[in-house]
């Protein structure tokens, strides 16, 4: 009986029954859930219930401007999309831009931060300058970068001209075009990298140095096991988020390049776009978001492990 | 010890140089952008690109208004997708604002049993591919006839900010000091009380942070807006992009103007938050 | 062999004076202890003396080598620091011998010194694990072992113990003491415990804002403090103050006035003495406080206000004409409210002037 009365609402044959309703809702134990209802419902109404609806949509042969009732096909739009060899081939090339650009941005960010690690005047000023890239909207940095590209009146063509009397246009080329972008990409997350190694250099106790200083460490020395323990998880976080927001890229290679010349920046989101709204394929569009899904999960959760030995790491 | 400091001295002053010629690299495509934004046409294609010339505020009365030949002036519509982009960004960010901010207080205080699971799925679906989404998200719109409305791309954006105000809105909360609460509840206060009187007074800034981000992150929203959105609800970026999308001849002057009016607001949001930034960009997952 | 000389060391930060004037010499078999309150330059001192921290008059030597204008990586000082600052991706064993690197040590020698470290300090069993795995008291002794494992020009402990919990601490003491005692270098302690800096100093060097009080041997600054700070700085409980005036001196009796009532001390005792009318400090240790009138000074009619039971004894809060006096006594609390009669011998009393330095008694034969 008592678990019950706790368990569910009580009946409604009295008068207070409005009002016992609302206590029953707002009794302590049932705090969190309330709390938590809204945010859940709205999120399995927006993202969840259209995430089911494209599962189912994977298994049939849909298509969206078609009245035709879709038939059944089991897993034969993931075993189609998996022996594509132009799927492979965006896979190949989301890869090759994943994997340059975000080293770039490593390597770069990490510069950065070694750069402002220290104070000097006006620092807060120019650390401005630097982050402003992050925080703009891919269509505004895509403006930026086809007008800095374009063979006519950029700049890039315009330098390049003066070596060679012709006017350059990168993104012709598919190597120019991935390079194009690679670049694109790199200046507007770098500083994102730079943000993170930089919490990290500022976390690492002054006296640590000091200590070395009276060790008679090697400024090598120093860096190998001072500064690097003290950044190395972060730098763990920059490479997964950045894999994760490159992996996905849609927007910034869209508007620079829509995926040419050929296909040769077409990415695996490009061409799920491409699968989805221009050839109306649906259902594999569907499989093929869920392969992405897959990879994003996978590295989701390694994220997220290493968030949470962090904090662990840093409790102690 | 003197010889030392002079020396450090100078290190700082290299330092110093180094970071103002980095930053000067990575602000100039916004400055030439809005450099652009103030050239006339033929000032805008010359070859060498012009560093001098004599500004115009001409390019940014053509992003609002058509001067036909025989000088009539009508509005282009582009305020209408200025305005559209605030409108739905400041009402998207509220609603998720208000739900998430509770959804994050009950996951910080009251840990439901497997909290960790629901904050990750929570936190994929903001990680997730926008791509994965859209399509059953534009067939069930489709079917709702939400397509293309306000309500539609408003509710979608809630949705796509909630996860990021709860994660942020629960990173605010763990740093507080839950004796505080404990101590209002000592003191004969009920959950309610302590929720409004005591623990969101001691996060208001991380509120504003976290509202301001979620408002850049919706302005600048791109595909879901491309997709989502209708003539009547276009939003700046669709907008935008939609000028460059063909082959002839992009008017840059004011493509330019456009472009620079649409950055204030993230320059001026850029620069409040800057010791919100990494928690920010990192969904609140790393705050030191 | 060589000494630690200070001269005339201070150090300013913007217009706040850190440190003034510190002279001092420390032998290289000799431990001397900073102590002070939080705040009192003990700690810039002991920076200034690594190359920490720049001086900003004065200078530092070793022997005759002056270090003032060196960087502490020249001037080859081992430093334990207080947050310990293990080096965190490293084991315990890295730890201790990274400092000898720099020394050029072969890798026998290393392994030779790790050993004895590790058995002086039993770290035997955690060599190979991290900081993080290791507990707070675990940590303290690996701090000092990378300390100790050095032959440097001096070894510098900054608040060694104070981060561990009071049983921890009174081990530590004991076994810090046993392992200073095998160091033949100028070392130097800072901490803010009197209790560690009389057991573990040689001498003591009581610090306050910035300025050295009185530097000597433990026992000597506890018998005979210079002035009323250090007075009622070391010793617990606190050496009772009673502040008064000085009303007649003569060479056989002293009369001061305290709490409004004439106080007369035998004048013989004192080598030097204050003129009639100037304030004074009288001043004994509750531990030279008993109930009862067979004593030289009696303080009569003393109302109880407070007892602390510290277990063998009682500390005793009275009040004597609205002066506080403390008293240790044996046993038993009296209870609060109760009147009783307070006895002090003579021998227990020392006088500071108006200024508050003490005044010579003639007993310490010259030695003040």
């Amino acid at each position: 009986m008592v678990m019950q009365t706790s368990v569910l609402p009580p009946a409604f044959t009295e008068k207070a029954d409005a009002r016992g309703l609302l206590q029953w809702i707002n009794a302590p134990e049932r705090r969190g859930p309330l709390l938590v209802a809204p945010a859940l419902a709205t999120l399995f109404l927006i993202n969840i219930l259209p995430l089911l609806w494209s599962f189912g949509l994977s298994f049939f042969n849909y298509r969206a401007n078609r009245q035709a009732l879709p038939r059944f096909k089991g897993l034969e739009n993931y075993a189609d999309l998996l022996t594509d060899d132009r799927v492979w081939e965006r896979f190949v090339t989301t890869g090759l831009i994943v994997s340059s650009s975000v080293a770039l941005q490593l390597m770069i960010g990490f510069g950065l931060a070694l750069l402002f690690a220290k104070n000097f005047p006006m620092r807060r000023l120019v650390l401005m300058l630097v982050l402003t890239p992050m925080m703009l909207s891919f269509v505004s940095v895509a403006i930026f970068f086809k007008l800095f590209y374009d063979p006519t009146l950029g700049i890039l063509s315009w330098f390049v001209s003066l070596f060679t009397g012709e006017s350059f246009a990168l993104l012709s080329t598919p190597q120019g075009a991935i390079l194009g972008i690679v670049v694109a990409d790199a200046w507007m997350w770098s500083p994102f990298v730079m943000l993170l190694v930089l919490a990290g250099l500022v976390s690492v106790p002054g006296y640590l140095y000091e200590a070395a200083e009276i060790d008679r460490a090697s400024a090598w020395t120093r860096f190998r096991t001072i500064t690097f323990p003290y950044v190395k998880s972060l730098l763990l976080l920059a490479l997964l988020f950045r894999t994760i927001e490159t992996f996905k890229t849609f927007d910034l290679v869209f508007l620079i390049t829509e995926g040419g010349p050929g296909s040769s920046t077409e990415t695996i989101a490009i061409y799920a776009y491409r699968l989805g709204f221009q050839f109306f394929r649906t259902s594999e569009a569907s499989a093929l978001a869920y392969m992405i899904l897959f990879v994003v999960i996978v590295l989701t959760s390694i994220y997220l492990y290493v968030v949470k030995r962090r904090n662990a790491a840093e409790e102690v | 010890m003197s010889g030392s400091f002079r020396k450090h001295d100078q290190a700082s002053k290299l330092r110093a140089a180094c970071a103002w010629i980095v930053g000067g690299i990575y602000f100039a495509p916004v400055f030439w952008i809005i450099l652009t934004a103030f050239k006339t046409r033929a000032d805008a294609l010359a070859i060498p690109p012009k560093l001098f010339f004599s500004p115009t505020l001409d390019n940014f009365h053509a992003v609002f208004f058509n001067v036909s030949s025989t000088g009539d002036v009508t509005g282009t519509g582009v305020w209408l997708y200025f305005a559209n982009s605030a409108f739905i960004a400041i009402t998207s960010v509220l609603l998720a604002l208000v739900i998430g901010t509770l959804a994050a207080y009950a996951f910080s205080r009251y840990p439901l049993k497997g909290n960790d699971t629901y904050l990750f799925v929570i936190l994929t679906t903001r990680m997730l591919p926008p791509i994965v989404v859209i399509i059953p998200i534009f067939l069930m719109f489709r079917v709702t006839g939400l397509s293309g409305s306000y309500l539609g791309i408003i509710l979608l954006y809630t949705g796509f900010n909630l996860p990021f105000s709860i994660w942020m809105m629960k990173s605010f909360f763990d740093d507080l000091n839950p004796e505080v609460e404990d101590s209002a509840r000592m003191d004969g206060s009920g959950d309610w009380t302590v929720l409004g009187r005591i623990a969101l007074p001691q996060v208001l800034a991380g509120l504003a942070a976290t509202a301001v981000f979620a408002l850049i992150l919706t302005w600048n929203e791109f595909i879901f807006a491309l997709l989502l959105t209708g003539t009547e609800t276009r939003t700046v970026p669709v907008a935008i992009a939609s000028t460059i999308g063909g082959e002839i001849g992009v008017h840059w002057g004011k493509l330019s103007a456009m472009v620079s009016l649409f950055l204030i607001p993230v320059f001026i949001v850029t620069f409040a938050l800057q010791n919100q930034l990494l928690r920010g960009v990192t969904f609140g997952t790393v705050r030191k | 062999m060589s000494i630690l000389t200070l001269e005339g060391l201070s150090k300013n930060f913007g217009s706040f004076a850190a440190v003034k004037d510190v002279s001092m010499a420390v032998q290289p078999d000799e431990v001397l202890c900073l102590l002070g309150p939080s705040g009192c330059g003990k700690t810039t001192t002991l920076r200034m003396i690594a190359g920490l921290e720049s001086a900003t008059r004065g200078s530092v030597a070793f022997g005759d080598q002056e270090v003032t204008g060196l960087p502490a990586r020249q001037r080859d000082v081992a430093m334990a620091f207080q947050f310990y600052a293990l080096y965190p991706d490293l084991t315990v064993a890295e730890n201790l011998v990274y400092p000898l690197k720099a020394e050029k040590a072969t890798a026998d020698e290393c392994a030779q010194r790790l050993n004895r470290i590790s058995d002086i300090l039993q770290l035997g069993t955690i060599l190979h694990r991290h900081p993080h795995q290791l507990s707070e008291g675990e940590k303290q002794r690996v701090a000092v072992g990378r300390c100790v494992i050095r032959a440097p020009n001096a070894f510098l402990f900054d608040e060694p113990l104070s981060r561990l919990d009071a049983k921890l601490r009174d081990e530590m003491r004991g076994s810090i003491r046993k392992i200073l005692a095998t160091l033949d270098k100028p070392t130097v302690i800072v901490t803010h415990d009197q209790l560690e800096a009389m057991t573990m100093g040689d001498r003591i060097a009581v610090m306050r804002e910035g300025k050295v009080e009185q530097i000597g041997r433990p026992q000597d600054v506890f018998d005979r403090p210079c002035n009323t700070f250090v007075a009622g700085f070391i010793g617990t409980p606190q050496m009772n103050l009673l502040e008064g005036q000085c009303k007649a001196v003569s060479e056989t009796e002293v009369i001061l006035e305290l709490g409004g009532e004439a106080l007369v001390l035998p004048g013989n005792r004192f080598a030097e003495l204050t003129e009639n009318g100037e304030k004074i400090t009288l001043a004994f240790r509750p531990r030279a406080v008993s109930p009862g009138h067979a004593a030289d000074v009696i303080f009569e009619n003393a109302k109880v206000v407070l007892t602390e039971n510290m277990g063998a004894e009682t500390l005793v809060h009275a009040e004597w004409n609205d002066l506080p006096i403390r008293m240790l006594a044996q046993g038993n609390c009296r209870d609060v409210g109760t009147c009783l009669d307070l006895g002090v011998s003579v021998d227990a009393l020392t006088l500071f002037n108006r200024v508050g330095l003490r005044l010579a008694l003639k007993s310490d034969g010259g030695r003040h």
